[in-house]
């Protein structure tokens, strides 16, 4: 285990070296220029000079990552072009919203999602089947965008049950969770119900069921705990990918998490929020395939995270 | 089977009445006395050095006070200033300022904080982009530049007394100091906070920053020494809502007070009986166009630019999509500030275009026309194209996203490109001298490259013009000669509508987002 986790941090340090290399280098390639954001509509060359000079802009680019990786390692992530705000501060601020939004998604998608899939799975081509995978059709088809507008004007204008906006307590977190998890939950229908149905035509299953064991344990136990490797990966990855932010969900919402502040610092060019967002996010996706691979060695005894029990 | 079933459907109804029942009700609990505002974006900055954006110059009209400020009718009344005096020609301006104006921290505003609230701004090591509304000051361009350490053009006569000095007459420069960069900060605090003073606001405005929730919401209080009128209301919420569709339904249930009516939504209101009279409507300060590049062929040539004019049926695109929201432009100029005489010099012939498209060799040959990524622009961009396209252009759409865009126009990209330009002052100059002396090409706002020598004189006359009458007649003639060598297609001046509850009182929208300091309304 020891071996596996500092393998795994060594990892992360190549992967972070090699990923804010490739961004910077990318978003300093692309058109726009962050100065003419900064300076509004009307600005002469010599300002212009001059901020570009403050912002590190005049060098060249391997002498502006070099800054920034010294930058880093000093703990920092510098400022926003924009705000001037501290980029570090204003992620530590913006991640627990994040955070809060990705585990309500989670918490609705999982459960939905697993359960779903495997009644799917179980009613085989009848109607409720029929019904459910219609369902997560749907549901991986509609935008968010749309989902969320409808969720609103039901449970906020309607009903009056629920705020349409802002960001605070529950109340707050239920619409854009809900938004949020409709795409997760379809999946893991499908996902679900694909590998129940494998596991169900496994030869194990039948030798179980041969023995005498209650259709109830069979499910529970024998199919699907054969079944939650794919279901977890999935589960991982769209969890990875919510805490990276979700753009459309938070924008609607008026969430203020690191996805709308990932998309400000793209639209404005503001490198170092984008390079902070980007850091994090990588951070964030490492340490969830990371949880995810302590899982599989707990649930399936076939994988062995440290690689020698083989 | 079905027995089995069961349970996990009971799962999910407790489930959701569970969450259902954490949840409140969809009305907000607001603070008592305050008034709710929406607005689109986190506003960059509230640092007066640093703001560019009208959400941010909004807020910081509240919180800080200049020398001079605009009345309702875009007059230059006194603000912390008592009184002035101009001298030398219209060169040099004494400010008698007021005594017992505090700010937020108790502290007395002196001429002292006005001379270094101005050197903030021209600082050589700051990054101010606003340097240029105090530029015009004699010795501030040496400052900038790092050659002298004081700028000989301010001077600190006494305690309540500040001479400032130009380079030449200027005559907008009482309007430069209406504007946000010109409000006065204390040095106390801004040397305290430093880079980080925007989160720490203390101004002398009728309001108080009490919280800012980045992306969230700003909370304002009243400030009850406010040495002029007092705020009615207790103080202003302003939530960050980046969805328009999400705006309106907080409207509707009560938790904004005042929205500005998107686009989308305007036709809605706009024919709702119970609405309809909340709706508050205003001439804004803006000119719509599409700009030529007229350094380069083919839009260096005027018949060409003429063409296009001609091509485009601006009246209907106004009436039907645009559904009325804004007055046809004949100029520049908005009409709210040309005080002179002004006809359409060009209108809607589509025979005279085609002709000249035909003589010009210009059929089917293809031109650059850049947007931004904003549907209505895009909608927009798609009308125009087709009128081109009858005309013989053939005029290819650029979509590109706010940064690069501007980068593109900047640098002389584009054939054509659809802008706007809203007014920074209420002087006509700020729609000529910018916009169209050749000096200002690219980033200072002549994008088009216009440079027309008689036009740089007639504009260059008007800023040293001593009295109206003169002033107005340069401004006049240069528009003219504007208006008819057209590096623009003059589109409309936009209209600004907001939308109030009923229980909202002296509510009113002001041309330049400064004047409102938010005094005067109230429940």
């Amino acid at each position: 285990m020891k071996i596996y986790v500092i393998k795994k941090i060594a990892l992360l340090i190549l992967l972070l070296f090699g990923i804010t290399l490739i961004t910077f280098t990318l978003t300093k390639a692309l058109p726009g220029d962050p100065v003419y954001n900064m300076v509004g509509e009307r600005s002469s060359p010599e300002i212009i000079e001059k901020i570009r000079k403050e912002i590190g802009a005049d060098k060249g680019i391997m002498r502006q990552y070099i800054g920034y990786v010294s930058l880093l390692a000093k703990g920092e992530m510098g400022r926003s072009y924009h705000t001037n705000r501290k980029v570090l501060d204003d992620i530590i601020m913006k991640f627990p919203n994040t955070l809060k939004l990705a585990a309500g998604a989670m918490l609705i998608a999982v459960p939905f999602g697993v359960l779903f899939g495997f009644i799917s799975a179980l009613k085989k081509n009848m109607m409720i089947d029929r019904f459910i995978t219609g369902m997560s059709i749907a549901g991986l088809s509609i935008p968010v965008f749309w989902s969320g507008l409808m969720l609103m004007l039901f449970f906020s204008l309607k009903l009056k049950l629920l705020p349409p906006s802002g960001t605070g307590d529950i109340s707050y977190l239920l619409l854009p969770s809900i938004t949020l998890s409709l795409p997760a939950m379809a999946t893991l229908v499908r996902v679900t119900r694909v590998t129940v149905l494998d596991v169900m035509n496994m030869p194990f299953i039948k030798t179980a069921r041969a023995k005498g064991i209650s259709e109830r344990s069979l499910n529970m136990i024998h199919i699907m705990k054969n079944a939650l490797i794919p279901i977890i990966t999935v589960i991982g990855l769209e969890f990875g990918s919510y805490l990276n932010g979700a753009v459309l969900t938070e924008t609607i919402f008026g969430w203020d998490g690191i996805g709308r502040f990932t998309m400000e610092g793209i639209i404005k060019r503001d490198y170092p929020v984008i390079m902070g967002c980007i850091i994090v996010g990588t951070l964030v996706v490492v340490l969830i395939n990371f949880l995810v691979d302590i899982i599989y060695h707990y649930i399936d005894p076939r994988v062995r995270i440290h690689g020698t029990d083989r | 089977m079905i027995q089995r079933l069961k349970v996990p459907f009971i799962n999910i109804s407790v489930v959701l009445t569970v969450l259902l029942a954490f949840s409140s009700c969809s009305s907000r609990d607001r603070l008592e006395g305050h008034i709710y505002y929406r607005l689109s974006a986190n506003p960059t900055t509230l640092d007066p050095a640093l703001i560019v954006d009208v959400p941010g110059g909004s807020i910081s009209a509240k919180l800080f006070n200049g020398l001079v400020k605009l009345d309702e009718n875009l007059n230059i009344i006194p603000d912390i200033a008592e009184r002035w005096e101009i001298k030398e020609n219209g060169t040099v301006y004494i400010f008698y300022l007021k005594r017992g104006v505090l700010f937020h921290n108790n502290q007395e505003v002196t001429a002292t904080d006005f001379k270094y609230s101005f050197m903030r701004i021209l600082n050589p090591k700051g990054r101010s982009p606003n340097t240029w509304v105090l530029e015009k000051i004699l010795g501030a361009r040496d400052y900038i530049g790092g050659k002298t350490k004081d700028i000989y053009g301010i001077e600190v006569l006494d305690k309540y007394r500040l001479k400032l000095k130009l380079e030449k007459p200027f005559s907008p420069f009482l309007n430069l100091l209406s504007m946000t960069a010109a409000y006065v900060v204390p040095e106390k605090e801004v040397e305290k906070w430093g880079e980080d003073f925007s989160s720490h606001i203390i101004g002398t405005g009728p309001f108080i920053l009490k919280e800012w929730k980045h992306n969230n919401e700003l909370v304002l209080v009243r400030n009850n020494n406010y040495f002029s009128e007092k705020a009615k209301v207790k103080g202003i919420v302003y939530r960050i809502i980046p969805e328009d569709l999400t705006a309106v339904t907080e409207f509707e249930l009560g938790n904004l007070d005042v929205i500005t009516i998107p686009a989308s939504e305007y036709s809605k209101y706009s024919n709702s009986p119970e609405w309809g009279k909340l709706i508050s409507s205003m001439d804004g300060l803006n000119t719509y166009y599409i700009g030529f590049n007229c350094s380069r062929p083919p839009f260096d040539n005027i018949k060409l630019r003429k063409a296009v004019t001609y091509s485009i049926d601006i009246k209907k695109i106004l009436r039907t999509f645009y559904e009325e929201r804004g007055r046809l432009a004949k100029g520049p100029v908005p009409d709210i500030l040309r005080k002179w005489e002004m006809t359409f010099a060009t209108g809607y012939e589509p025979e005279k275009a085609k002709k000249i498209v035909e003589e010009e060799r210009m059929k089917g040959r293809a031109i650059n026309f850049y947007v931004t990524a904003d549907q209505e622009v895009i909608d927009i961009a798609e009308i125009i194209q087709s009128y081109l396209k009858k005309a013989g252009f053939n005029a290819r759409i650029k979509q590109l996203e706010w940064s690069a865009y501007k980068s593109a126009i900047n640098n002389g990209e584009a054939d054509i490109f659809w802008l706007s330009w809203w007014a920074d002052y209420p002087d006509p100059e700020n729609f000529l001298f910018p916009l169209f002396h050749s000096s200002n090409h690219g980033a200072s706002g002549n994008r088009t490259r216009y440079t027309n020598m008689e036009v740089d004189r007639l504009i260059e006359n008007g800023q040293r013009a001593e009295s109206h009458v003169e002033k107005n007649y340069y401004y006049m003639n240069a528009e003219k000669i504007i208006s008819e060598e057209a590096p623009w297609v003059f589109f409309w001046h936009k209209k600004d509508f907001t939308l109030r509850q009923p229980y909202i009182k002296n509510y009113r929208i002001y041309p330049i987002y400064s004047i409102d300091k938010g005094t005067e309304v109230s429940f």
